[in-house]
């Protein structure tokens, strides 16, 4: 089954599933396994279908490694070769470190696209219970021509999409757990360490320069969760800290930020006051004398988050609009030099229109003005009440009060006084008794009515079970109908197949339906029209068959 | 439009009118016709500011000889030049209805840099700068000296005044500022030892100048075409510059015997403090230096320095302090406290002295100002109560009132929160933990900003640190981006950028600020900038302030206001200031929060503006967090709704027609809530 174009990237002897012995393959696109002196493979998952994977801990008898699929589905390696199990692991876990987040991407996207259209789609994820879930078809089946419009679209609107921001609180998702023996365990998934990276260019940057040759991952990890740089409050103590390079570069960046000014002047503290007393001068509670020397440990860590917070929420931000800061913060030290000389402030140049908006906008009384905006659509709400308490259970103000019965009855007691039957304009006596009969149950207008009765024969519970027959039934026939006219190989096996999964749908579906709708409705034909629908399909596919022996013979 | 307020032709350069406004200018008015003086309180966003200058500028074209001149003072440097942008609206608005260009002149001042346009002041019509440039004795003498008595002077966003009267008279002494006197001192002496060498001519000739003495400015004091100065005391005006002083070299001696006074009172190991008196019978008793030099020593300073031409007068800031100093001190027994401190309380281990000099009357220095000119109109959105400043000012308005902003619906919910943050129980675990789930809780009900207010820096930088601690700003991150103001100006402002960026882009962000600080006496969070505001605790000065306790004493003797009920005022101007600046406008909706169950007893409550006490009820009293919560959430729901002029129009939005109807112009006479 392999094909010979696949590049083999490791291989791995003496490993163990389900407790036969064989070789584990890492490809470039799949890890494969197969038994011990087979030419084929009985395990092989595509990188993009493997949610994540899991490694027995450190110390365990049997060194195992676990691959999760988007599927739920999970498939444990053992390594069972005495010398070298935990290297081989090892070297396999590492490799798969590397090769999994490439195709996570277009995994996940995918994966988040499905789960999106089940979601939004509940016939849809109904069908995908019954025809997946229960295994009439595949999964790849499933999605095979609903993912269409998915991948076909043009390539720059899937590229244009927008970037999904960082979540503020991603390192409070790390939550730090004992180990029981005095050590702190984190989690780290893929996510995290993207939003780390986006967020703190600087730490990508050490990750580069450090992982692997000078550092394992896990070490670089666990010196990131040690340094005071992931604690806030923890001030920079030494210097052989790797991330303490980091802290600088963020500081760095901090001041070439605050250097470069604001835009809005509205919000420039800086140029709010039209500073007038000089020094010396004024009620001047607290003197200029917060050198760090004479500030207390407690308040310098204090200043130390309060910075932090505001470098966080700066960063995420900017790693929301992917442009921004990000680039600023890596050149900091070129824009500094162009922005404190003086002269080659440009930008205050263009100051004065921006200050000139800012102010027009806060000088402005909108309500003060004639209204002649464009005229937008409010949005009529029938009861806003409702809209503002959320719903409410039904409530006596449903029933009508007995005065306005009796207000009603007044009224139609009025009309009739008043009625005067227009007798110029009525049918005649033969049209009106027809019409009558008609309108009568049983009548030529009322056949409707007969398949109410059924509907109200059947309990819901059983309709709902018929409807989701309906649905998938449709659904399979859709696929088989799509087949014809069957003029290429692959529609050929695929026309096969469909009509496999009729059979099948009709053995594993449909009969059991029948059997428990004729236990309790013995006289009901329900499935009658689905046969009929399924009898139809079959005959179109005998007629195709008869007529490829015929021409093939 | 155009009203016809009591007579006057109004140009009002929008269609529609906020029945405030209308009354406004007709207190405004009443306080113009009785050339006297006015406190007015309006809520921000009612169009104080247009309301002001549309009524002063038409009343300068109606009688152009009875106010020649508006004097506009607002406190920031974006509120002086949105004045600006609105006299710039109005008086386009006048050439569009009368046709004619206007040939009003209106000058602001917004920096010392363009500080010479002396001349200039005195042809405008109207004049928009700093407070500091009319109170500020320095600077007045300056620019404003010369302005017309029959002007008009503004002090919008006044809520402060107090405190930039208080500061503008108010000298630290620091060893710094003494080694640096040292300097000047010395360049002095040698600047004058050249010039004696050079051009003896010219010391002559001061000599001369000086034993005439100050008559010109007594002159102009007494007929009336200056602003006096209050560092110029009266007497010293008729008399000749003593002789101890007179000639250039016997000054710089006389200054440097003062300057190693002031060393030897800085070499204390504990506290000082000390009246003027006692301060000026110490001197002459360690020095023999007599109280009249010291009271002419500011004047003759500036004789020197002009005499011997330097042109840079910031590089003798420090010798113009102690000469400051000198004059002040001598020249006033009262109102002004000595304090010397050898260290900073936090840190006694330091030596770091400072000779405080601190006034503590603000009456002092706005006395010239209630004196020279014919109307004075202190107006804020906070004056509450109103009868308080014209106490500490000391001055008798003839108007005094308070405007509310009239809604169809409430655009603001008030909330009182029951949690106790008193100073002994303020740093207490379950106090600061309720603070977070509050703020948490919020976090996760208001759309986009949530500006949060805590009463001191430090009180901040303890609960961010706990918060983070106890997990709090991890979840609340959850939410919303956190933002922390910082002692670093530079640094809040960049902060401040990204928030706004924050709340814009929808993600939501939460700013947590300090009472009294810049972001709260400064900048607007309006519309979505600003759902929430939250003010945690009672924003009480620091108390334990040795100048703070000498101004409290003093009102107690001097204006017989009592302590607690000062505390209590400035406490509750510095809250209401916070949580209004949600609130900018009729269109603006937001909630405002008092985290502090102390807020619901009557001497506080009472103690607010109007426009915020209106909205207090039985409903929103002592509230649990999840009260608030229930309450914030139905809240915003409603606000939710499409706000529209028509619901407005008749009741909170006037038009011509309406405004002129029998009937409302009754409703509006009662809006101004008279004290």
């Amino acid at each position: 089954m392999a094909s010979l174009s696949e590049e083999v990237l490791l291989v791995v002897k003496k490993v163990r599933q389900r407790k036969q012995d064989g070789t584990l393959y890492l490809m470039a696109e799949r890890v494969a396994w197969g038994p011990e002196g087979k030419d084929r493979f009985t395990v092989s998952h595509l990188y993009a279908d493997i949610r994540c994977q899991k490694i027995s801990p450190d110390g365990k008898a049997k060194i195992q490694l676990q691959l999760v699929l988007h599927t739920g589905e999970s498939t444990t390696f053992h390594f069972a070769n005495e010398s070298s199990a935990l290297k081989d692991r090892d070297a396999t876990k590492e490799l798969l470190q590397q090769l999994l987040p490439k195709f996570k991407k277009k995994a996940n996207k995918e994966l988040e696209e499905k789960n999106r259209m089940l979601q939004e789609d509940p016939v849809l994820f109904q069908l995908y219970k019954d025809l997946v879930v229960s295994q009439v078809i595949s999964a790849e089946e499933f999605w095979a021509n609903r993912l269409g419009g998915i991948n076909n679209t043009d390539p720059a609107v899937v590229n244009n999409k927008q970037e999904v921001g960082i979540s503020g609180a991603f390192l409070a998702d790390i939550r730090p757990q004992t180990d029981g023996c005095n050590g702190l365990r984190y989690n780290l998934t893929a996510d995290i360490i993207e939003s780390i990276f986006r967020t703190y260019p600087a730490v990508k940057q050490k990750y580069s320069e450090n992982v692997p040759h000078n550092l394992t991952e896990k070490e670089f990890w666990t010196r990131f969760f040690q340094s005071h740089y992931f604690h806030r409050d923890r001030i920079n103590t030494g210097t052989q800290d790797i991330f303490s390079e980091c802290a600088k570069q963020d500081e760095k960046g901090l001041k070439s930020l605050v250097i470069q000014g604001v835009k809005n002047p509205l919000v420039d503290l800086l140029s709010l006051e039209d500073k007038t007393l000089d020094e010396g001068y004024g009620i001047c509670t607290t003197l200029p004398s917060t050198s760090n020397a004479n500030k207390t440990v407690k308040e310098s860590s204090n200043s130390a988050i309060i910075k932090r917070f505001n470098h966080h929420s700066a960063m995420v931000l900017a790693a929301g609009s992917r442009k921004g800061v990000f680039t600023s913060l890596l050149t900091a030290s070129s824009s500094e030099t162009s922005s404190t000389d003086g002269n080659s402030r440009d930008s205050d140049f263009f100051q004065p229109p921006v200050k000139k908006v800012k102010l027009q906008e806060a000088i402005e009384y909108e309500d003060l003005q004639r209204e002649n905006r464009p005229k937008t659509v409010a949005l009529n709400l029938k009861k806003s009440d409702r809209y503002a308490h959320g719903p409410v259970p039904l409530q006596s103000q449903h029933y009508t009060t007995s005065q306005d019965i009796i207000n009603s009855v007044n009224y139609i007691r009025h009309e009739m006084m008043n009625y005067k039957p227009n007798l110029t304009e009525v049918l005649s006596s033969t049209a009106a008794s027809s019409a009558i009969a008609a309108l009568s149950p049983g009548g030529v207008l009322m056949q409707a009515g007969a398949q109410q009765a059924i509907n109200q024969m059947v309990p819901t519970e059983v309709q709902g079970e018929l409807k989701h027959l309906y649905v998938a039934a449709g659904e399979l026939l859709r696929h088989f109908w799509s087949c014809f006219p069957v003029n290429t190989p692959f529609l050929e096996e695929k026309v096969m197949k469909m009509k496999s999964n009729l059979e099948r749908f009709q053995v594993t579906k449909l009969c059991p339906f029948q059997e428990k709708i004729q236990r309790q409705y013995l006289s009901t034909n329900l499935t009658g029209h689905l046969e009929e629908m399924l009898q139809t399909a079959y005959s179109k596919f005998h007629i195709w068959q008869t007529r490829r022996m015929m021409r093939k013979t | 439009m155009k009203l016809n307020i009591e007579g006057l032709l109004v140009y009002f350069p929008y269609d529609y009118i906020y029945p405030e406004q209308y009354s406004y200018m007709l207190e405004l008015k009443r306080t113009l016709d009785a050339k006297g003086h006015g406190v007015l309180e309006m809520p921000s966003g009612t169009g104080k500011t247009i309301s002001l200058l549309s009524l002063i500028v038409a009343y300068q074209r109606a009688f152009p000889l009875d106010v020649t001149k508006l004097i506009y003072c607002s406190r920031t440097v974006p509120e002086i030049e949105k004045v600006v942008e609105e006299l710039r609206k109005l008086m386009e608005f006048y050439a569009k209805e009368t046709g004619e260009r206007n040939n009003f002149l209106a000058l602001a001042l917004s920096s010392r840099k363009n500080l010479c346009i002396h001349p200039e002041i005195l042809h405008a019509n109207i004049v928009v700068y700093s407070y500091h440039y009319l109170l500020d004795p320095k600077i007045a003498d300056l620019v404003s000296k010369e302005l017309a008595k029959k002007s008009v002077v503004v002090f919008d966003e006044a809520h402060n005044i107090d405190n930039v009267c208080i500061d503008s008279m108010s000298v630290n002494i620091t060893r710094r500022t003494l080694d640096r006197c040292q300097n000047n001192v010395d360049t002095l002496q040698n600047t004058i030892q050249k010039i004696k060498e050079t051009d003896a001519a010219k010391l002559r000739e001061e000599y001369r100048r000086l034993v005439e003495g100050l008559k010109e400015a007594n002159v102009a004091r007494e007929t009336d075409i200056y602003l006096s100065n209050p560092v110029l005391p009266d007497e010293i005006l008729k008399e000749a510059v003593p002789g101890t002083i007179r000639t250039a070299e016997h000054f710089v001696g006389f200054l440097r015997r003062f300057l190693e006074y002031l060393k030897s009172r800085l070499r204390v190991h504990h506290v000082v403090q000390e009246s003027a008196p006692q301060f000026l019978k110490d001197i002459f008793d360690k020095v023999c230096i007599d109280r009249k030099p010291l009271r002419f020593c500011a004047e003759r300073l500036q004789s020197l320095l002009r005499t011997l031409e330097i042109a840079d007068i910031a590089d003798f800031s420090a010798v113009t302090l102690i000469s400051n100093f000198a004059t002040l001190v001598s020249t006033y027994s009262q109102g002004f406290t000595i304090i010397i401190e050898p260290f900073e309380d936090r840190t006694p281990t330091i030596a770091n002295p400072v000779l405080h000099f601190s006034c503590m009357d603000p009456s002092i220095a706005i006395k010239p100002v209630f004196q020279r000119f014919q109307s004075v109109i202190i107006t804020s959105g906070t004056l509450s109560p109103l009868d308080i400043y014209p106490r500490i000012l000391d001055f008798r308005p003839v108007t005094m009132a308070s405007f509310t902003m009239t809604l169809n619906t409430f655009n603001v919910c008030l909330c009182l929160v029951a949690l106790s943050s008193k100073f002994e129980t303020r740093e207490d675990f379950a106090v600061i933990r309720n603070y977070g789930n509050l703020l948490l809780e919020m976090s996760a009900v208001v759309p986009d900003g949530i500006v949060a207010f805590f009463t001191s820096y430090v009180y901040m930088e303890n609960i961010v640190a706990s918060w983070y601690e106890q997990g709090i700003l991890e979840n609340i991150q959850r939410n919303k981006l956190i933002f922390i103001e910082t002692q670093d100006a530079a640094e809040t402002s960049m902060a401040l950028e990204k928030y706004q960026e924050a709340c814009e882009n929808g993600r939501g962000a939460i700013l947590l600020s300090v009472a009294r600080g810049k972001v709260s006496e400064g900048i607007d969070f309006v519309h979505h900038f600003g759902r929430a505001v939250i003010m945690f605790g009672v924003p009480y000065v620091y108390t334990q302030s040795r100048i703070l306790k000498a101004r409290l004493e003093y009102l107690r003797d001097q204006f017989q206001i009592r302590e607690n009920d000062f505390l209590t005022f400035d406490a509750m101007r510095h809250a209401a200031q916070c949580v209004g600046r949600a609130i900018r406008g009729k269109t603006d909706y937001g909630l405002m929060i008092f985290a502090d169950k102390r807020y619901a007893r009557a001497d506080k409550r009472g103690k607010l503006p109007r426009w915020i006490q209106e909205h207090i009820n039985d409903g929103s009293l002592n509230l649990t967090v999840d009260e608030t919560v229930q309450l914030s959430k139905h809240f915003l729901r409603q606000m939710a709704q499409p706000f529209r002029q028509e619901d407005q129009l008749g009741l909170s939005l006037l038009t011509l027609e309406q405004l002129e109807s029998e009937e409302m112009l009754q409703k509006i006479t009662q809006i101004a809530h008279q004290t």
